[in-house]
């Protein structure tokens, strides 16, 4: 029995052993549950969360861009494209080879692809194909279960269905890109703009992303809709611009190296802003490839370059009409006061030629506007001083930016004596003041700003801030120069017979429509030395020159000379003389213009009285 | 008289009266939960699990009483015979079974497709209950009767390992050296083995097949694989994790309904019901299952035979670690080895030998007193 109860006592302890073991694993499960379903729930409840929602972005329609009635300048349309997620293909080589085939991409572009999938990111989508079509696109639906990591999918896509017309003002879109995102921060959508309105106005054309919170099950299918927030398309745009006269403007220009503006006077709204060469900005949505890309940007003519606001000429004879009224100004002169062109004028030494050889004989203020003479300016400006000719340049909006809604404006340079300080580090000569005096040396603008400047004259002395968007809250108003009337009209008067007297500069291009004219002033732009035995031997015709060294032709003028709306600046580059080149074109376009408005109902009410007027000279 | 001999048409009803009762009501409530469970997780419906569990429990009710009204004689008598007969069964699954998810498990009779390592626990605990039963405790640490038992729990062990199935192999190696432990068997034995173990992990790990190595590494680092391997126990831990205090309600469970949980009406049953009941709720199932255990284990501490004390106290120890491996898996805090949750987890044959032993403990409680020869 003691045996028996031995063995019993050994069990027990044993037993009490293998229970106590028990009982300090079941304390550690009830540890283990404590941690996970009390302090540590919050963060597997959320767990849970991520795994149940699948959160999709919808993104939104972008805004249209329209011309001031209405006609689309950048629409919509949908796409079909190709992605592949490298990491997500078992066989790269495969998957290449069967999406080559069906999408029928050359070598060349496999190549590419290689490439990009080498140098990015494998977890990122990479566009294999475009625009695909939809035979394409159905086959490569069919062989998705074969293609992991290849991704069908419509996209949408922006055209631009008046293509190489508008490609500076409404710019274009691209893929977003890393440096996008670092910018902007989240992107909705594939594409940002790139250039010109889509990309100033980026933020309102984009919208907002819509969101769908979905139920999916652990096979990612969805199960239910939770909420979805379809988020806010795009904000459509008016600009101020007239498709037709913006097409007319780019038909008259091309061939040419330039641009032309025409602006409203008042509001400063831009009716056609158009640079030559262009591009066709439907290239770019699609997405350019980078040879063509290239040969764009080093092209001579510059076609990618909006010439209107990045271009930088001298304002050569179109300066004058500054000249002119900060004389006037300062009470130095008189518009009657006459100053006789022999051709060549003398000072210190040095010899300036006026562009007519023979030389204009005696002449007013008002003559030498017309005729564009340069001798009684080089006298003018000696008479009223850089720093007048300065303050006056910078008053009319010079050497500054214009404000218009568009990235990568130029300003363009006045001189002065502080500034020849600053850069050149020596002291102003007086010589610099002479050719200052019309328009040449370091003086620098852009067509824009001359536009700028021809609506400050024509308006009655007022700066405006040019926009090209319509209807808008004018961002600051018109700035008052504080130019005295009466000296407005003399340079108005000037510029009145430049155009429309037998002998103006412009007279060949005057224009007539509903006892509506045009006044305006020429400029040629000289932009190489003519030396001195070029001048005894003749000058040479700018036809017999190499095109980089002719002279650039520019025309300023407003319409209706008697009630001025609309101001122009047309600037060809080494087009050659302004009157027989820039200054057509300003015509053509102008009577377009005026043609157009008298086809429309008289929506602002003024231009009547405005017609009935008699065209003649005001004094 | 044998207490058999006794039994008429009014026994049976004596004979339920005398049934240890707490124990039969735990089981079936531990089953009863299952069904629950089971229909949460066919989203609110009794098929195609619940209603087959609800059955199944109910017939092992019934297998349970069936099987306590068994002479305790009977036991001791045919150990050795249903020893040899569920060995000749995982031989024959070794020639003739059907492959099923990588491993040779089942036996298809036909009707019923078994799978006899289940019942092999229950075989060999009453085999070694009997080898050490009367043995003087003097011989119990002789070396020839300890290789003698050894040899007993080796030999089905290897049998099915080879199947492959560890888990399974690892519950019947514990759950026979529980016997030996409570024979009384030498310490130093059991050090000695721990030490040899241990020195032969790095042979073993040499020996496992990829997935078993794969599990093993998983288990230590689940994010090594999330959409693998890994992917089982992190969805269950976000599933018990998400479940809170109060839980999400039956049925409820997000993880649950909406098929994240893998395994979730077998081996990670726990998982979806930690998470549709929060953490009072798993505490209260875990609280059910110790005092399940704790009944087990009382009865083992009052049997008189050794041959009735060390098979009901292996057999509750056996349940245990089935609790408590499988508890560990779903929570992160073992590998993935395939284990169930008693009474609760879908499934036949592991549900069957849980049953068996509940039936053959409570037919030993009731024959406290009973002959057996010495």
């Amino acid at each position: 029995m003691s045996l028996f109860e031995n063995e019993s006592g050994l069990f027990s302890r044993r037993l009490f052993a293998l229970g106590g073991m028990q009982v300090s694993l079941f304390a550690l499960l009830a540890g283990r549950l404590q941690y996970l379903q009390i302090s540590q729930s919050d963060s597997y409840a959320t767990l849970a969360e991520a795994n149940r929602v699948n959160i999709s972005e919808l993104s939104p329609a972008r805004g249209l861009i329209t011309d001031r009635d209405g006609a689309l300048l950048a629409d919509n349309d949908r796409k079909l494209l190709v992605e592949l997620v490298p990491e997500q293909a078992k066989d790269l080589d495969n998957t290449l080879a069967e999406l080559q085939e069906h999408l029928g991409l050359s070598n060349a572009r496999v190549r590419e692809l290689r490439r990009r999938i080498k140098r990015g990111p494998s977890f990122k989508a990479i566009p294999i194909a475009e625009d695909v079509d939809w035979d394409a696109f159905a086959a490569i639906n069919l062989r998705l279960p074969f293609l992991p990591g290849v991704s069908p999918r419509i996209g949408e896509k922006r055209i631009y269905p008046e293509g190489e017309a508008v490609a500076h003002v409404v710019g274009y879109v691209g893929d977003k890109t890393a440096a996008d995102l670092r910018r902007m921060g989240r992107i909705v959508g594939d594409t940002v703009g790139r250039s010109g309105v889509e990309r100033e106005f980026e933020l309102d054309l984009r919208g907002t992303a819509g969101v769908r919170h979905v139920e999916v099950n652990a096979r990612g299918r969805t199960v239910r809709e939770l909420e979805t927030n379809p988020g806010q398309p795009g904000q459509s745009m008016a600009l101020s611009i007239d498709v037709e006269l913006q097409r007319l403007v780019s038909q008259r220009l091309a061939g040419h190296s330039g641009s032309a503006v025409v602006m409203d006077i008042e509001t400063g709204e831009l009716l056609a802003m158009a640079s030559v060469p262009s591009f066709d900005p439907n290239d770019f949505s699609r997405g350019v490839d980078t040879r063509t890309w290239e040969k764009m940007l080093v092209a001579e003519r510059k076609p990618l370059l909006n010439k209107a606001i990045r271009g930088q000429y001298s304002p050569g004879s179109t300066f004058k009409m500054l000249v002119a009224l900060a004389a006037l100004e300062a009470g130095l002169v008189s518009a009657d006061d006459k100053v006789t062109c022999s051709g060549v004028y003398h000072f210190s030494g040095e010899m300036f030629h006026c562009w007519r050889e023979e030389g204009h004989g005696p002449v007013n203020m008002l003559q030498a506007i017309e005729r564009s003479c340069d001798t009684y300016f080089y006298d003018l400006a000696l008479k009223v001083g850089i720093n007048r000719i300065e303050a006056m340049a910078r008053r009319f909006g010079f050497g500054a930016p214009t404000g218009i809604n568009l990235t990568g404006e130029k300003w363009g340079t006045v001189p002065g004596r502080d500034w020849k300080r600053a850069n050149y580090d020596t002291g102003w000569r007086s010589g610099e003041t002479v050719i200052t005096g019309i328009g040449q040396g370091y003086l620098l603008t852009t067509p824009l700003q001359l536009a700028v400047m021809t609506a400050a004259l024509a308006n009655g002395g007022k700066r405006v801030t040019p926009t090209l968007v319509r209807a808008q809250e004018t961002t600051s108003p018109p700035e008052p120069l504080g130019l005295a009337p009466e000296h407005l009209e003399v340079v108005q008067q000037g510029m009145y017979r430049a155009v429309n007297k037998p002998d103006g500069t412009a007279y060949a291009s005057s224009l007539l429509i509903d006892g509506q004219r045009m006044s305006g002033k020429t400029g040629t732009v000289q932009v190489r030395r003519i030396s001195l035995t070029e001048r005894e031997e003749g000058v040479i015709p700018n036809s017999e020159l190499d095109w980089h060294l002719r002279d650039h032709a520019l025309f300023v003028g407003y319409v209706p000379h008697n009630a001025p709306r609309y101001a122009i600046c047309v600037v060809i580059e080494h087009g050659g003389g302004g009157g027989q080149v820039a200054a057509p074109m300003a015509r053509d376009i102008m009577v377009a213009l005026l043609r157009s408005q008298g086809q429309k109902p008289a929506a602002d009410g003024q231009p009547q009285a405005m017609r009935s007027s008699t065209p003649g000279e005001r004094s | 008289m044998s207490y058999q001999s006794q039994m008429n048409r009014a026994g049976w009803v004596e004979h339920f009266n005398d049934m240890h009762k707490p124990l039969f009501v735990c089981v079936g409530l531990l089953g009863l939960i299952g069904v629950m469970v089971l229909y949460s997780v066919a989203g609110g419906d009794f098929s195609p699990w619940a209603w087959r569990h609800g059955v199944r429990i109910i017939g092992g009710l019934g297998l349970i009483y069936a099987l306590s009204t068994i002479e305790l004689r009977s036991f001791y008598v045919m150990a050795y015979p249903l020893f040899g007969a569920v060995f000749a069964l995982l031989v024959g699954v070794e020639i003739f079974g059907t492959k099923n998810m990588g491993a040779q498990r089942w036996l298809d009779l036909g009707f019923v497709r078994l799978q006899p390592s289940e019942f092999m626990r229950l075989a060999l605990v009453l085999a070694l209950a009997r080898f050490y039963h009367g043995m003087h405790q003097n011989h119990v640490s002789h070396p020839l009767n300890l290789i003698a038992s050894v040899a007993m729990i080796a030999a089905p062990c290897l049998l099915v390992l080879n199947q492959p199935d560890l888990g399974t192999s690892i519950m019947i190696a514990v759950t026979g050296l529980s016997v030996v432990f409570l024979a009384g068997v030498d310490l130093r034995y059991f050090m000695a083995g721990t030490l040899t173990i241990i020195a032969a992990i790095p042979v073993v790990w040499q020996n496992m097949l990829t997935y078993q190595k794969e599990r093993v590494l998983v288990f230590l680092n689940p994010e090594r694989d999330p959409l693998g391997a890994g992917y089982h126990i992190i969805q269950s831990k976000i599933g018990i994790g998400s479940g809170g205090v109060f839980g999400k309600g039956l049925a409820q469970g997000t993880q649950n309904q909406l098929n994240f949980l893998p395994e979730r009406h077998t081996d990670f049953i726990f998982s979806n019901y930690a998470e549709e009941m929060g953490f009072f709720g798993s505490l209260a199932l875990l609280v059910l299952f110790i005092l399940t255990l704790f009944l087990i284990f009382r009865i083992a501490n009052q049997m008189r035979h050794s041959f009735s004390r060390l098979a009901v106290a292996s057999m509750g120890f056996s349940i245990s670690i089935y609790v408590i491996v499988n508890l560990a898996m779903v929570m992160g805090l073992a590998p993935v080895v395939g284990v169930p949750l008693p009474f609760v987890s879908y499934g036949g044959t592991s549900l069957l030998t849980f049953m068996a032993s509940i039936g053959v403990i409570l037919a030993m409680e009731r024959q406290t007193m009973a002959d057996l020869p010495k």
